[in-house]
């Protein structure tokens, strides 16, 4: 008899999430319905398993016992054991490690246990074989802040981040892009209109023409000007917009002799006319040019080309008597200047009557905003709006925004739709369509809408052919940023930073910039290893990190400066995020570390095997300030207590491993005068020293971190909780993505291929 | 560092003095024979996390006669004004065989009374909660049907607790079992949905006429679609259609409804305060407005979110909230805690003084107002939800006799509080969660 070698490196059962999260709920009828009956009489369950429960489980989970939620009771066949995986998973991963039945309880002998296993493995292996397959069903959701944001942006141009003002999501599953938990309140509604309004009066800006106005600059009634000795102006200051004016003046004159009085009109010290003006002065005569002014003010004025020159005293000379002086205009102003974004929402064809302009405007916006075609009864439910606004006399513009303002807050654009293809019968699994697939991808890994190029294939029926390229392009793309950050600041918990306040007399280094920078790290190293298609493994192990000034000095990293983060050769002891600040800090006390929330991380976030809550009547740990001995010793009583113990011994070498950082994640020796012991021994018999001894370990038995970030990913891509169904998928991504030095553009490309995501199962019937 | 020290600016600026300006018998609304109606009832309910040492908490005595205990000091003051109640519990706090998670259940089941479903997300369930039983009957009577505020700006990640979705964590206030209301913690948001964002009335007018036409045109939308989505896919679009309806009600009401009437000098606020304490009592100074301008009249409040383990430390307690309240008798956690719940009961003791100085015809605003306040845990070391803290402030318009203790037999639903409110609210024989009937004896 062969005894397989452990596959992880940590022992534990797990779900205790799942089985919570289906007690009380339907049972998935629409799959329970596929599952291939297995004859009662002929049940594996019954035959093979139960006995070897009965035998070594039942006096903690059996007979109405139900120790850390774990209950064998409900399980009558062979079916409600293919229906809840995740447990049945833990079940094997427990006996396989020998870590139930737990210390002080009589263990199964090998021959036994490897029965039982391979029976397990048996029933699920069939079940697999035959059973239809269920690729889920995501609800149908609205868009989440980020999305509703960064959605705005790909649509209109401009960055306005309206969703800032929005309630905040609801997070299911452990991100805020489900839909199950994304709720549409009267209060969320409000803010829809407003930001539509606030988005709409932004983009388009109504500028009125100037208005034509009279503007006098000389009016003065019968006043003589002189113009000797010299040929003095006489006028003002004229104000002009752009475009066209008429400039009038009335003028008179005193003759000196036959010649005529010869005078020009000026503006800014160009001449306008030039014209004779006979007297005598009582006779006055009026004239008028046309010219194209710009905008600014400029000196209007008249004045006497042939003044008398060097005449005797007493004799007449020639001079001008200006009446009035006036501006009129402007008239053909040129189009007010337009933003780009004004003319990429309103631009249409030349020429064209306003309602075949509006209807151009809004077919093309109500075709990118729903994401899909759009077919023409929409558009003309849109227009509806229009030309109830424009019966009312409002101008163009006004009336198109009103039409477009339906559309910004039209389910279609608000929520992603998925629709049934017509003449499916219900609980069938379909191929999504390629505008749908567009949008799953894109709202994946640009938390937004698709671009023209993913609409142009999609519209072709060309974008499943061209998946791998297309996955590739948008991960380099830019938009990916809003995707990494938000996947690996939800993933890592990073949030939880902003309420975690390290004593500020023990830690006076903590303060927001540092906070900030640790935050940014994680998210820059783990943009780093998706951009740089490394292996997902170095998310827990790495060679290089991400710092800055305050960081590096935090670190003990000579010669960096200033705000902006640099690459470096990680430090010895730290690399991979476990040993970054954030994660560090943020499962510390204020006052000094805690192990056990250090543990517990990495059996929630990174193992995706959360231990079950503490029982009741238990007291935490944590809160013992009192107790004597150094924190290990402490937790080691603790761990004496054998209800303690079961959970405790999962959590607490995990936690030990990380002991040579402190609460705010910076390196010591000493954690007050003791030296710090950062060793341990897993369940499993393994130990490991320190920090780096136990990345090792995680390195090498890597199975249950592959399959947390697996399944973790692919919630988020779906936007739903993976249900037992979806095991089947995840299974395939994993031994992929092991098969392929475990890149993570393999898990991306995996998860983009994969059933759930390519496809939808039908409504049960009504 | 010593923590900053941020002077209390005055956003509300002279709120005390320039609010309390009389409720002149012309501001109230006529009755069709034409004569003044009485001013409305308000109501508020208030949850504070984590319930509280209850030896420090529940007095000794029984009705007018009874000791005030130290966490009971913050309201001699108001001890006119307040009715004490022990026994009261809220069943659904436990779990009652769906395990651990008791405090995604205290907050869940606080207003709603039932059990609620344990689910990280597919399919959450509630029940409607009291405040929106209210607001679905009288809520069209005023701007806005209910006001939901909370002070957490975190959400959480995943699970928020034991396999309960945070949405249970995140509102008080379900409009129906499957549609929380979320809250609002950004005072000048708070601020513009109540009195808008300073638009002149014109703008306004015009700019609900295009809003309504759009609700109008969007809402066949949603219906065409919804006839083409299954089950949970629909449960979505109802919310959507019903927030609709919702909005499209409020700028109807605008038009019918007489102007507000802003007390002077209220200013809108700047965000939200980074001084814990001012922001608490900003949200406290703004429902006290939405009450006295009765542009609501009904409030829901969440002091801080269940399980939540926010460091007190303006009152010297640098451990989380939630930390300490695993107590252990030890001496040293008893008194965080009990700095914890003095320093809530002296927040709202500052908003009762709010409703206190507003006169309304021969009553005070405080008179016409029911202001429950309490916990859906009572010793949080055990996670107990039985003889709950819980208090009401104000006679309900004259149909409660405060001033009292009173003690009613142990495991008696707090629903049957919050039905005792409805009724004086002017909803009788409300029946909701695990409620049995009114309480007795309450005037």
């Amino acid at each position: 008899m062969i005894r397989r070698r452990l596959p992880c490196f940590i022992l534990l059962i797990s779900g205790i999430g799942i089985l919570a999260a289906l007690r009380g709920e339907n049972e998935p009828s629409a799959f329970a319905d596929d599952v291939p009956r297995a004859g009662a009489s002929n049940s594996i369950y019954e035959k093979e398993i139960l006995p070897f429960l009965k035998k070594h489980c039942f006096s903690c989970h059996g007979n109405g016992k139900a120790k850390a939620d774990l209950s064998f009771d409900k399980f009558k066949d062979d079916k409600s054991v293919y229906l809840d995986r995740k447990t049945w998973d833990g079940v094997r991963h427990m006996v396989e490690t020998r870590e139930m039945p737990p210390e002080g309880r009589p263990k199964p002998d090998l021959a036994e246990s490897d029965a039982a296993l391979k029976a397990i493995r048996g029933l699920f292996q069939e079940f697999d074989r035959t059973a239809k397959p269920n690729v889920g069903r995501v609800t149908i959701r609205r868009l989440n802040r980020t999305e509703y944001n960064n959605t705005i942006r790909d649509l209109l141009g401009v960055d306005f981040k309206p969703a800032e003002d929005f309630p905040a999501d609801d997070v299911g599953y452990g991100f805020d892009n489900i839909g199950d938990v994304l709720s549409v309140s009267p209060l969320l509604l409000e803010k829809y209109l407003s930001a539509a309004e606030n988005i709409l009066d932004q983009v388009i800006v109504i500028v009125d023409p100037p208005k034509v106005v009279k503007q006098k600059i000389v009016a003065m009634a019968n006043k003589k000007f002189k113009t000797n000795p010299n040929p003095n102006d006489l006028g003002g200051q004229g104000t002009f917009e752009e475009g066209d004016y008429a400039i009038r003046c009335q003028v008179a004159a005193d003759q000196a002799g036959d010649e005529p009085v010869k005078v020009k009109l000026t503006a800014g010290g160009k001449i306008l006319k030039e014209f004779e003006v006979k007297g005598p002065s009582s006779k006055s005569t009026t004239q008028e040019v046309k010219v194209r002014m710009k905008q600014g003010t400029v000196r209007v004025s008249v004045a006497l080309l042939n003044p008398t020159v060097d005449a005797k005293e007493g004799t007449p000379k020639r001079a001008i008597y200006l009446r009035s002086l006036e501006t009129e205009g402007p008239f053909d102003p040129p189009p007010p200047p337009r933003s780009p974004e004004y003319k990429r929402l309103m631009g249409h064809k030349e020429g064209l009557a306003p309602r075949e302009a509006a209807r151009e405007i809004v077919a093309r916006f109500a075709a990118r905003a729903f994401r899909r075609p759009v077919d023409s009864d929409e558009v003309e439910a849109c227009l509806a709006l229009y030309d109830d606004s424009a019966k009312k006399g409002r101008r163009f513009e006004t009336s198109v925004q009103i039409a477009l303002y339906r559309v910004l807050v039209s389910p279609h654009f608000l929520f992603r739709v998925e629709l049934d293809p017509a003449d499916t019968p219900p609980s069938t699994a379909y191929m999504l369509g390629e505008f749908e697939l567009a949008n799953r991808l894109s709202y994946f890994l640009w938390n937004s809408m698709p671009d023209d190029e993913l609409f142009a294939l999609a519209a072709k029926g060309e974008l499943r052919k061209n998946l791998p390229q297309q996955v590739l392009r948008m991960t380099k793309d830019a938009k990916s940023k809003s995707f990494l950050e938000s996947f690996a600041e939800q993933w890592l918990t990073l949030r939880k930073l902003e309420t975690s306040s390290p004593d500020p007399k023990m830690f006076p280094t903590f303060n927001a910039a540092l906070r900030d920078a640790m935050i940014r790290e994680s998210q820059m190293f783990f943009t780093a290893v998706v951009r740089e298609n490394r292996s997902i493994l170095d998310l827990l192990d790495a060679d290089f990190t991400f710092v800055n000034a305050p960081l590096a000095k935090h670190y003990g990293i000579a010669g960096v400066r200033g705000k902006e983060f640099t690459r470096v050769k990680a430090p010895p002891g730290r690399g991979g995020v476990l040993t970054h600040a954030s994660i560090l800090t943020l499962t510390s006390n204020s006052l000094r570390t805690s192990p056990v929330q250090r543990g517990k991380f990495v059996l929630e976030q990174i193992l995706n095997t959360p231990p079950p809550p503490p029982p009741e009547d238990v007291p935490e740990l944590e809160d013992q300030t009192e107790l004597k001995g150094t924190l290990r010793q402490v937790m080691e009583q603790h761990r004496a207590n054998a209800v303690c113990a079961s959970c405790h011994r999962r959590m607490d070498p995990l936690g030990f491993a990380f002991e040579n950082f402190d609460a705010v994640g910076a390196w010591r020796d000493k954690d007050g005068d003791a030296d710090v012991d950062a060793s341990g021994e897993l369940p499993n018999g393994q130990t490991f020293k320190g920090p780096d001894g136990l990345k090792k370990l995680m390195r090498q038995n890597n199975t249950l971190f592959v399959r947390c970030l697996s399944e973790k990913l692919l919630t988020y891509a779906l936007g739903r909780g993976l249900e037992p169904y979806d095991g089947r998928a995840v299974e395939k991504i994993v031994d992929a993505v092991s098969q392929d030095d475990y890149r993570f553009a393999t898990l991306i490309s995996e998860i983009v291929k994969s059933d759930p995501f390519q496809m939808r199962m039908t409504g049960e019937s009504k | 560092m010593t923590p900053r020290r941020i002077s209390r600016r005055t956003v509300l600026r002279g709120a005390g003095a320039t609010i309390a300006v009389p409720l002149l018998d012309a501001m109230l609304p006529k009755t069709a024979l034409g004569q003044t109606a009485a001013a409305p009832r308000r109501m508020a309910f208030i949850m504070f996390p984590l319930g509280a040492w209850m030896p420090s908490w529940m007095p000794t005595g029984n009705g007018p006669d009874y000791t005030l205990t130290p966490c009971l000091e913050p309201f001699a003051e108001y001890r006119k004004d307040m009715t004490v109640f022990g026994g009261l519990t809220c069943d659904k706090g436990y779990g009652n065989g769906d395990g651990a998670g008791d405090h995604a259940r205290a907050s869940g089941a606080y207003l709603t009374g039932v059990q609620v479903r344990k689910t990280a997300g597919a399919n959450i369930q509630a029940g409607i909660s009291a405040d929106q039983v209210a607001a679905a009957r009288l809520g069209d009577r005023t701007r806005i049907r209910s006001l939901e505020l909370a002070m957490d700006r975190y959400r959480g990640t995943g699970n928020c607790d034991s396999g309960y979705s945070c949405v249970y964590e995140h509102t008080l206030s379900w409009r129906n079992a499957t549609s929380p209301l979320p809250t609002e913690v950004n005072p000048r948001h708070v601020f513009d949905r109540l009195f808008g964002s300073g638009q002149t009335d014109t703008q306004t007018v015009v700019r609900n006429e295009i809003r309504a036409s759009v609700l109008d045109a969007v809402i066949s939308d949603a219906r065409s679609l919804n006839r083409r989505l299954g089950g949970s896919d629909q449960r979505k679009l109802d919310q959507y259609l019903s927030g609709i309806r919702d909005v499209e009600q409020r700028i109807a009401r605008a038009t019918e409804l007489p102007p507000v009437d802003m007390p002077r000098d209220v200013s809108r606020p700047e965000g939200v305060p980074s001084d814990l304490t001012e922001h608490m009592r900003l949200m406290y100074d703004l429902m006290a407005l939405a009450f006295q301008t009765d542009v609501t009249r009904i409030a829901t409040f969440m002091v801080a979110r269940e399980g939540s383990d926010q460091r007190y430390r303006m009152v010297g307690v640098n451990e989380g909230h939630h930390t300490i309240s695993h107590h252990q008798n030890r001496p040293a956690n008893l008194v965080r805690l009990k700095a914890i719940n003095v320093f809530f009961n002296q927040q709202l003791a500052y908003f009762l003084s709010r409703l206190k100085a507003v006169s309304e015809g021969e009553r005070t605003l405080l008179d016409n107002c029911m202001i429950a306040f309490g916990s859906g845990h009572a010793d949080p070391n055990r996670h107990s939800h039985t003889d709950l803290p819980v208090l009401l402030f104000g006679r309900g318009g004259g149909t409660i006799t405060p001033g009292r203790y009173l003690r009613y037999p142990l495991r008696t639903p707090l629903n049957n509080l919050w039905i005792s409110m409805l009724e004086r609210f002017g909803v009788p024989n409300a029946r909701f969660g695990d409620g049995t009937g009114p309480l007795e004896g309450l005037s």
